[in-house]
Order: structure tokens, then sequence, then C-alpha cells
């Protein structure tokens, strides 16, 4: 299956957000690898997607999840070579799956021998390629990300005896993109990916890139000159390939990251995805319409990238104080799962394990304006591990099997990079792709036929959206558009069966078809049509005319 | 937008009741009651002998009867309301009605029976006629099984007739679309054929529906149109069919639902069957043709005085359709004697063909090109009624393949007319 | 004297030359005028043209039967005729516009009347080409539908159709020019009426053979040996 050459093609994108490491393990040393996961793709043709986004893979010590890089230009030997990659390269496109690679622009590990030359005197030729300075007070006003484990936005080297600027853990040291080496760097970099036949970036903490005295330094506007430029370069020279923003921001701070479509072609929408819990939470629609309607539009070329969870703890930087604390008391009630200003479980752990809910989270994921993201596992509703670190439990082996080690590798237990979920709810024996496999109506299935419904029209990736406003506020309704076509999406945010009269009178002689079992409503008249929908149901419509 | 749509509220509400269904009986009707009992009674026991456990429907497209026909067909429904005579029936079998309009229109009707098969997701549907009292339950699944079994798309019939029924059939409708479109379908226009779902909801969105005059005939076109797309064709035996009582002005009204919606098809289809050379064999389930012996009389006499008036009547109109040579050959053949009697297969193709050249470019309005064929129809039909007098099924089978081959070769010339008209 | 002579002499130069003066400055408007319209007109004419060789004239005159008309008189094609009409037609006008700017009393009245009577010659001609095409559709139906009934003399039938609906039209037409209306419409009424009679008559005394036969096809089942039989088409 050939890859679909259209160059808006993150449109009809669906990601499987998956890392190396996690996802299955060719060599049995415990540790997931690119061979695995090249064994793997027909398992996530068969789910649907069509992209999948590897995170970071690079050389590392490994203190940031691999966040931390070491040397731009190759792997971890963990996960194999640069050749096994290039084979899953080829593989997946194949497949007609693209792949998507993180890069992380604004930060490297102390370990990079970059840093390495930069703190060793300052005469170095790469002195100036880290944000150095005599004291600690630039910048002051900056805010701290890492709150839980950092104190400061610098950090004392005692080999150059000087502070040095790193707006994530102290063992990553921000670049300085006020040199114009730096810059030419790292777009070799990318160069060198993209040549390989890497079909996108996301690019890791964009806002930080530059800092300027006086603000908060984030979203500067040199930050996006020096990414406009890199769009451009990319433009010019691999023409179809894609930028993911991760810009954890307000929308109208988001915004600017699109530019006038000369920018980044997809950005995350970080600011609707706990709005979504909370929503459901409330059973009421409001956070979700209100951040919505707030959205800014976007360039007709770029598109808004949806999630539900991914490796990051569910973040709620982007919510007002009452709200983070209902998100809380409702979430994470336990405090050793919050984190950094954000929640630190799976999906269905958040969600008590309700199948329905989980239905209707992702139908909502599933229909909502943008490109959805499906995080490794939550397709099946594995489970997490609070007690692993950080936001390691969430990053546990993908559960294949209730066999040896869930199927993921034959290593001995003990040399797995992370110990499996063993719960009984949420254990390997439970939850696994086999078993589900053999079930007609497991979470795995609803989750192919979902997807091959969302695929089956260009509606969701690339339609309007109008909300409906019923006077049930327990009820979130909205029509997609796209040329002729129309879709009516109705979700029923509450766990108590619900009626809802929709004023459809625009669309007046259309036949609502249901789009899971193709069967016809009553046709759209003057009066306001009734529907009635089981607790956190929801209605995927065609509207026909005939 | 809310431009009006051609199926009521009451018929929705009624297919929303019947589902999801794998077959589809269409009944088109006007004024049916004293056949359409028996005919559904059958078709009934069909569905239920050959296809038990499969969801069925039974859609009747009425054309505002007042003689109780939708009440007839919707009568023999099985549910768990009415206590019936169906002990075997496993599941409930819906049989539906609806009022597609005040007035009989057979593309109404027809649009409305693939309007549902559509909505209600069915695999493999069937049409059937309210007149046929000869129909055996077995037509069903006849029709119905090499759609379902064998992934045809369209399944038209052949049947058991008297080899002077048919006549316009057997001399026009079958050869000239042999010829033109390349494949040796018996009965172009048929009143009982099946077709896969699929198919239908192709020709349901076409632009084939507002024709007017042509519309009729809207069969003839869906046959057609499924040739020129490529589908899986086949035709199956089915059996007798039916003598329906028929007079000599039925000739004309036969010519405009027949010959006049070939007529027509032939514009769009022109790039299909202006690039076909000869002519495939169909797929045949069962034999191609039976034809009765017996002896029937036919009022030949009549035939001769209708035809000869034509040609001599009908002159100044057929010096805007036909070419001299030709008028001039059915002047000759006009004043021949009655045992000397000829009209020959050539000379009649050549007939059929500077009509359909004459009819794509309008030299006179289209409807009386095709009332001026009649006479010469009817001259035709003298021929070879004369010629197959006393012939075996063999002589007529023999008679048909040849005139076939005549419009085969004879196609060039209807290209050149087709063109020179230009 | 000879001054008087030569004074009154004088005087009439000058009633010339006024009255030159007066009337050369119209009689050039008149002549611009004239040639503007000549090249108006032609102008007209070639696009009129144009748009009945679009809307294939000719072959709907052919279908009228105008055609025929028109070539038995030796004229050209209907197109030509009406595109050379109404040139002649638009120049003339302009030419009688010239002279009304002449002032020329009497001349200005009937002007203006042949400018009211154009549009309703117009509108007659119009009337009588739709006219000529309906008698010829319906002639041509009834012809046929005779034909196929087995009607005996069937062109009788459809010369008759054809001549009422001419002569209707062209009583329609000649009322619309306002020529001798009275006598036209007078004329229709009294030959309709005269067709009318003729045709009940023979009707009711030479046709009985037909009457009794129509009347039985209508309302009497069918007779055995017209309609057993009949062969069947499909």
């Amino acid at each position: 299956m050939p890859l679909n050459q259209d160059v808006l093609w993150y449109k009809d994108a669906i990601i499987y957000q998956v890392h190396v490491r996690t996802f299955y393990d060719s060599n049995g040393d415990g540790i997931g690898d690119f061979q695995g996961l090249e064994q793997k793709l027909g398992y996530l043709q068969e789910l649907g997607i069509n992209a999948i986004w590897l995170m970071p893979f690079f050389p590392s010590p490994l203190r940031d999840d691999g966040y931390d890089i070491a040397d731009y230009n190759t792997v971890h030997s963990s996960y194999g070579t640069l050749e096994d990659f290039h084979k899953l390269l080829d593989s997946a496109h194949s497949r007609g799956i693209r792949v998507i690679i993180e890069m992380v622009l604004n930060h490297t590990s102390d370990q990079h021998p970059w840093f390495q030359e930069s703190r060793s005197s300052q005469e170095n030729p790469r002195r100036d390629w880290y944000v150095w300075s005599d004291t600690d007070n630039r910048y002051t006003g900056t805010r701290i990300i890492f709150l839980d484990t950092e104190k400061s936005n610098w950090a004392w080297d005692p080999i150059s005896k000087s502070y040095y600027w790193h707006r994530f853990f102290s063992h990553q040291p921000d670049l300085n993109y006020d040199n114009p080496a730096v810059r030419e760097q790292m777009w070799n970099v990318m160069k060198f990916w993209l040549e390989m036949g890497v079909d996108a970036f996301r690019l890791d903490a964009v806002p930080y890139l530059v800092e300027r005295e006086g603000t908060n330094c984030e979203n500067l506007p040199e930050t996006h000159a020096i990414l406009k430029d890199f769009r451009r370069r990319l433009d010019e020279q691999f023409p179809g390939r894609m930028l993911l923003a991760e810009a954890n921001q307000w929308p109208a701070d988001l915004r600017p990251y699109f530019g006038d479509g000369d920018e980044f072609h997809m950005a995350f929408h970080f600011p609707l995805m706990p709005r979504m819990f909370m929503g459901l939470k409330l059973e009421d629609r409001k956070p979700i319409t209100e951040i919505l309607q707030q959205t800014p539009e976007i360039p007709s070329s770029c598109q808004w990238s949806l999630f539900l969870r991914n490796h990051d703890e569910l973040t709620l930087e982007m919510v007002t104080d009452i709200e983070r604390d209902y998100m809380y008391d409702s979430y994470a009630e336990n405090k050793t799962m919050r984190l950094n200003l954000g929640i630190r479980r799976r999906l269905a752990p958040l969600l008590d394990n309700d199948r329905r809910r989980i239905e209707l989270m992702n139908g909502m994921l599933m229909s909502l304006p943008g490109t959805p993201i499906i995080y490794y596992g939550d397709e099946i509703g594995m489970g997490d591990n609070i007690n692993l670190g950080d936001r390691n439990g969430v990053r546990t082996p993908m559960q294949w099997s209730g066999g040896w080690n869930g199927g993921f590798s034959t290593a001995e237990p003990d040399r797995l990079y992370a110990p499996l979920i063993q719960n009984p709810v949420y254990g390997y024996p439970a939850v696994n792709v086999v078993s589900q496999l053999g079930s007609g109506h497991s979470l795995l299935h609803w989750m192919q036929s979902i997807i091959a419904v969302r695929r089956s029209t260009a509606v969701f990736g690339r339609g309007s959206i109008e909300f409906l406003h019923p006077a049930n506020h327990r009820i979130l309704a909205y029509v997609r558009r796209l040329g002729n076509e129309s879709v009516l999406v109705v979700n029923n945010l509450s766990g108590a069966a619900q009626a809802v009269e929709l004023d459809l009178r625009r669309y007046k002689g259309n036949i609502p078809i249901e789009m899971f079992g193709k069967n016809i409503f009553p046709r759209v008249g003057e009066v306001p049509y009734l529907l009635t929908l089981g607790p956190y149901q929801f209605f995927w419509f065609r509207l026909r005319r005939i | 937008m809310a431009e009006d749509t051609f199926l009521t509220d009451d018929f929705l509400r009624q297919l929303i009741n019947v589902g999801e269904v794998d077959i589809l009986v269409g009944l088109p009707t006007h004024n049916n009651a004293k056949t359409v009992g028996s005919i559904v009674k059958t078709i009934q026991s069909g569905i239920l002998r050959w296809f038990p456990r499969e969801r069925a429907v039974i859609i009747n497209a009425d054309g505002g009867s007042r003689d109780g026909t939708p009440e007839i067909v919707t009568s023999i429904s099985i549910d768990d309301v009415r206590r019936g005579p169906n002990p075997y029936a496993l599941r409930t079998l819906h049989s539906i009605s609806t009022k597609y309009a005040t007035t009989p229109a057979a593309p109404a009707a027809f649009r409305t029976i693939l309007a549902a098969a559509d909505l209600l997701q069915a695999k493999a549907c069937v049409v059937m006629s309210p007149e046929s009292c000869s129909v055996e339950d077995e037509w069903i699944s006849k029709l119905l099984r090499p759609i379902l079994n064998d992934g045809f798309d369209l399944v038209t019939p052949t049947y058991r007739r008297h080899k002077f029924e048919g006549v316009l059939i057997t001399n026009l409708l079958y050869p000239m679309t042999r010829a033109l479109y390349g494949l040796r379908l018996r009965e172009p226009y048929a009143q009982e054929f099946g077709f896969s779902g699929r198919l239908g909801g192709e020709f349901l969105p076409q632009n084939v529906w507002d024709d007017g005059g042509a519309g009729s005939g809207i069969e003839l076109r869906f046959i057609l149109s499924a040739i020129t797309a490529q589908h899986r064709i086949c035709q199956c035996f089915l059996g007798q069919k039916d003598h329906v009582e028929r007079r000599g002005s039925d000739l004309v009204p036969a010519l405009r639902q027949t010959v006049g919606p070939l007529f027509s098809a032939l514009e769009p289809d022109f790039p299909f069957w202006s690039a076909v050379t000869g002519s495939q064999p169909l797929l045949t389930i069962g034999p191609h043709q039976e034809v009765l012996l017996d002896l029937v009389r036919v009022n030949r006499k009549r035939l001769r005085e209708m035809f000869t008036a034509g040609v001599a009547e009908l002159a100044t109109v057929f010096q805007s359709i036909l070419s001299p040579d030709t008028l001039a050959e059915l002047q000759r053949v006009a004043l021949l004697g009655e045992n000397d009697f000829d009209y020959p297969a050539e000379l009649w193709v050549k007939t059929v063909y500077e009509f359909a050249a004459s009819y794509h470019k309008s030299v006179i309005s289209r409807d009386h090109i095709i009332q001026a064929l009649a006479p010469l129809f009817r001259g035709r039909a003298l021929a070879f009624l004369t010629e197959q007098r006393n012939g075996s099924a063999e002589d007529v089978e023999n008679c048909t393949e040849s005139l076939c081959l005549e419009f085969e070769r004879l196609k060039p010339y209807l290209l050149q007319m087709w063109k020179s008209r230009e | 004297m000879r001054e008087m002579i030569i004074s009154e002499l004088s005087q009439a130069v000058q009633e010339l030359a006024r009255g030159f003066a007066h009337y050369l400055p119209r009689l050039i408007v008149m002549l611009i005028l004239a040639f503007a319209g000549w090249a108006i007109a032609y102008l007209v004419k070639i696009i009129l043209r144009s748009i009945l060789r679009l809307i294939q004239f000719d072959k709907l005159s052919e279908n009228a039967g105008a055609a025929q008309l028109l070539t038995k008189a030796a004229l050209p094609s209907a197109t030509e005729v009406v595109s050379r009409f109404v040139f002649w037609v638009v120049w003339l006008g302009f030419v009688l516009l010239g002279v009304s700017v002449l002032g020329i009393l009497g001349l200005q009245e009937q002007i203006g009347k042949f400018f009211y009577f154009l549009p309703r010659l117009f509108v007659a001609m119009f009337i009588l080409f739709v006219g000529l095409l309906a008698a010829s559709f319906f002639s041509r139906a009834a012809l046929l539908a005779a034909v196929n009934a087995n009607v005996p003399s069937p062109r009788v039938l459809s010369l008759a159709i054809r001549s009422i609906i001419i002569v209707f039209v062209l009583s329609i037409a000649f009322e619309e020019l306002g020529i001798a209306e009275q006598t036209m419409l007078v004329a229709f009424g009294i030959g309709f009426g005269a067709l009318m009679l003729g045709l009940a008559i023979a009707f009711g005394i030479g046709g009985r053979n037909l009457a009794e036969r129509f009347l039985e096809q209508r309302f009497v089942r069918a007779k055995k040996d017209e309609n057993e039989d009949e062969f069947s088409p499909l």
C-alpha cells in the first residue's frame, strides 16, 4: 500500500504514539527495539492507523526518558542500529504508515559532546552554543516548568564556573539560538533524518528557544522567526513533510505558531484535553465548547492535534486554579498521582476502567476537529503503575498476550526495562492484544471499527464545526461539514440516560443515517429532533438527502 | 436547500421499522387487485421456501390504485401481531406499501424501490411484475441466487413463449441491443429481473429521473447502464411468460416504452457502443429461450393493410426520416402481393438504424418518429409471422440469430448515418 | 425702382439663405441619421443572422413548412429573409427618424403611425410563425395517430387540422395588424362553421359506417375478428 501523496496527509492521519523501548523486544534483552516495532507494524496497520510518532530514540543518559539527547545523528544502541531504523522506515512506508520522530530543539543532554566542549573553557568555539551567565539573576520572572524537581532555571556548572540556562531538568542545558551556528547545525540535524525518509518532526519545547530580558522567555518573536526559517527550508527541500509543535500554551498564544501557514503545520491542542475530562466529570459540555469557541481560526493548511493521554502527565497547566483543584479532586485524589501540575495516569484508570466512558472519550477524540493521536496501549485499555517514579507509570511494556512477560520479551522478567502491570484488573493476563483479538466485542475491535468509520470520510479531519446548543447541557452536539457532506455528532456526557431535542431546521429534509450500523433514523423536519441516549452514549449521523 | 424529496415521511417511518435487509422484492403496481394477490403470495412462499433465514422485505410502489391493491400487498406481512398460517416463518417479513404518485409512472416507482434498497442496505433485490399470473415461487430463487452466491450484479430473465409473442423483442430490441452493446441479452426490456444493492446504489443518483417521456422504459435504461458500466450480468430461464391480452392499439405505447428509451440511451452511451464490435454470449442458467408452437391465428390481412397504408400516407414524414433509397425500397415492398410479401432483414435493419439516427438528430418531434415506426414494424412482423407460420423452434431461433447477425453487420452503417447527420 | 428690386431681391435671397440655414443643419442631421442607421441596421442584420443560425431557425421553419413556401416563391432561406427584412425595417426607421427631424408637419403624423404599427407587425409575424409550427406539428400528430389507428383517409384529417389552425392563426394575425379585422373574423367564423357542418353531415350520412365502427370500438367490447388474432409485441 503506497503512501498517500496528498501534501495535507496529516489532516487525514490517525497517529499512534509509541516509544520503541516499550513496544516489542526482538532480541531478548528486555528492551523494545526497532526490529521489534517493525515486526508489529502489521498489528498497527490492522488497527487502522496511518502514522506513528516515535518517542526519542537518540543516544541519551535517559535521565528524562530520552529527551536529553547526547547525539543527534544516530540511534541509541539499546534499540538497534541506524540500519534497523532505516528498515523500519521503509517497512512502515510500504504499509502506508508515515513516521514522525521527535526532535528536541531547545536543549541537549549535559552529556552531549557539544556541551562538554562548551563548558570546557570560555574560549572554546562552542562556548556560545549554550546560554551562559555569571549570575543567576537574568531572565527573572520566567516560570519553572518542572516545579517538583527544579528550583531555578539556572544551574551552576562547577567546570566552567558559571551558570547555564535550562528550562527543563538541570541536566538539560538550553541551546543558544541567538547563535547562527546553532541554528545551522540544528537544521543539518533535521536534514539528516529527512534525507533518510522521515515524514515529520514533533518539535519538542519550541516556545522556549530564545530568551530575552524583561520577558517571560516564551513565544518570543525571535523564536517564531527561527521556526519560520526552518519551515521555509523544509518546504523548499522536502515538500510534503510536516512539523508538529509541542507548545503547551493558551490557544491565543498557540496561534502564532501556525503563522500564515508558514510555520508549523500542526500543533497540539493542549487546553482542550483536560477540559474533555472535566466535561465528563461535570457532566456538562461547557468546558469543552468554551475552549473550542475560544480557539482561534488557523490557516487552512494547518491542523490541530488532539489527544486524550500521552507519555507525560495529564497536564493541568492551561486551566484555572479552581479547574485544577476540581480535576485533582475528581481524578487524582491520591496525591502520588499528581506530578508537575498534572496527573500521571493512563486513560483507562482515569476513567475507572469504564468501557462506556472510554468509548465516549475516544468518540470525541475522533470527531472533534483535528488529527487524533492514540497513545500506545490505550487501544486495549492498558493500566498504569503509579509506584514507578516520575511519569514512568504510563510507559510500561506493551501487553501482547497473557503469557511470558505479556508477550513483550523473552528475557527474564527482572531484566525488563520496566516491570509489567500485574494487578488483576489491568495486568497483562487480563488486558492484552491476543485475548482482545479473540473477542468480537473487545475494546480493540471497537477501536478498529471507530477508526474505520472515521477514515471513511474526510469530514472529520478537514471539515468545519458548528456547535448546537440544546437546552440539555449534558449533551455535547455539533455538526461537522465539508462540502456537501454533513455529519451530526451527539455525545451524552452523563452517566444517566438522557433525552435531548436538537434544533436541526437548517438540515430539514435530511435523513440521519447512523454511521456504525448504517440504519436510518426519522427524517429531519421542522420540529425539534428528539433523540434519546443511554449513559455515556454517542451517535454519529451522516445527514443524507435522497 | 429544502427541496422536496420524493420519499414520504410515512414510507420512511416504515423503512426505519424494517431496518437492514438482505433481500428486497420490489413490486410496482397500479390497480392490479385482480392479479396481485396471488403474486404476493407466491413471492412470500418463495422467500419462506428459498431464503428462510435471510432478512427480507416486500416493497410495493403504488401509483394511486383505487381498487385496494396496496392493502392486498400489505396483508401478507408476517409478524407476531397477526396470527396467520405461517408457522414455518422464522422471521418477521415486512410487506410495506407507499403511494409514490397519484398517477402511475414507471420511473418514479422504480426510483422508490431503488431508494428503499439503498436505505435498507439490501444485498440483493428483485423487481416483479404485478401482472404475471404464471409466476412461480422458484423465480425468486432464480433471480436472487446468482447475486447472493456468485457475485453477479444483474440477472435478466428468459422465458418460454409462443413463437408469435414478443415480436418487438425478437425483431428489434434484442438484435439491436446485442449489436450495439455487444451482449446477447435476450430480454433487454424485462419486467422481472434481479440486481445487486451495489448496482442499484450506483444507478440511483444518476440524472435519469426527470427525463419526461424518455423516462418510461426505465428498466431498459437500467439494464443498458449495467452493461456500459461493465457489471457482471447473467440471464436465467424462469418459465412461461404470461399471455396478457393485447390489442393492436398497444403497439405505439409499447414502442414508446421500449424503442424510445433505447434510442434516447444511444446518445449518452455513444462512446461505449461506438467502440463495441461483435457480441459476447452471456452466462445463461437454463435454456436461452423456449418456444411454444401451438397453432395461433394472426390477422395478417390487417397487418398488411396497416403497413401499406402507413407507407403511402406517411410518405412526407418518412422523407424527413429515411434515406431516399430505403424509402423507395419500402414503397416497392408495399406494392408486393400477399403471397410475395417480404420485408428482408437488411431493409429492416437499415430502417431501424435510419430511424435511430434521425431520432438522434431530432429531424422532427421525437415522439412522432417513434409513432412513424409503428406501421413499418407491422410490416416486418407480418414478414416474420408469415415466414415462421410453420416454423419449428429451431427455425425461429435461426431466424432470430440471422437477424442479429444482420444488425451486427450493418452497425457501421448506423455509425455512418449517426455522424453524417451531425 | 431699381433699389426696390435690389432690396426685394436681397430680401428674398436673405429669406432663402435663412430658410437654407434653418434646414441645412437638419438636413445634415437627417443624412447622418440615415448613414448611421444603415450601419446600425447592417450590424443588427449580422447579429440577428448569427442568433438565428445558432437557434437553427432554418430547421424550425422547415418544421413549420415555411421553408417550403419560401422555396416555392424563389426566396432565400428563412434566416436570410428575416435578417434582410429586419435590416430594411431598422434602416427605414432611422431614415424616417431623420425625415421627422426636418419638421415637415404632415409627415410627422405618418411617421408616428409607422412606428406605432411596427411592433404590431412583428407580433403578427411571430404569431404567424408559431401558428405555422403548431399547424405542422398537430397535423403530423393527427396523421400518425390516424394511420396507427387504421382510420381511413388519414391525410384528409391531417390536412383539415392544418387548414383550421392556419386559418385561425391568420385571422389572429390580421386582427393584430388591424387589417380588415371584422372581415377576417367573420370569414373565419363562416369557414369554420361551414367545415363543422360539413363534417357533421358527412359523419351523420356519409360516414355512417365510420361512425358505427368508431362507436363500437369505443363503447362495445371488441368484436371478435377485430381484436382476436392480434399479435403481441412484448
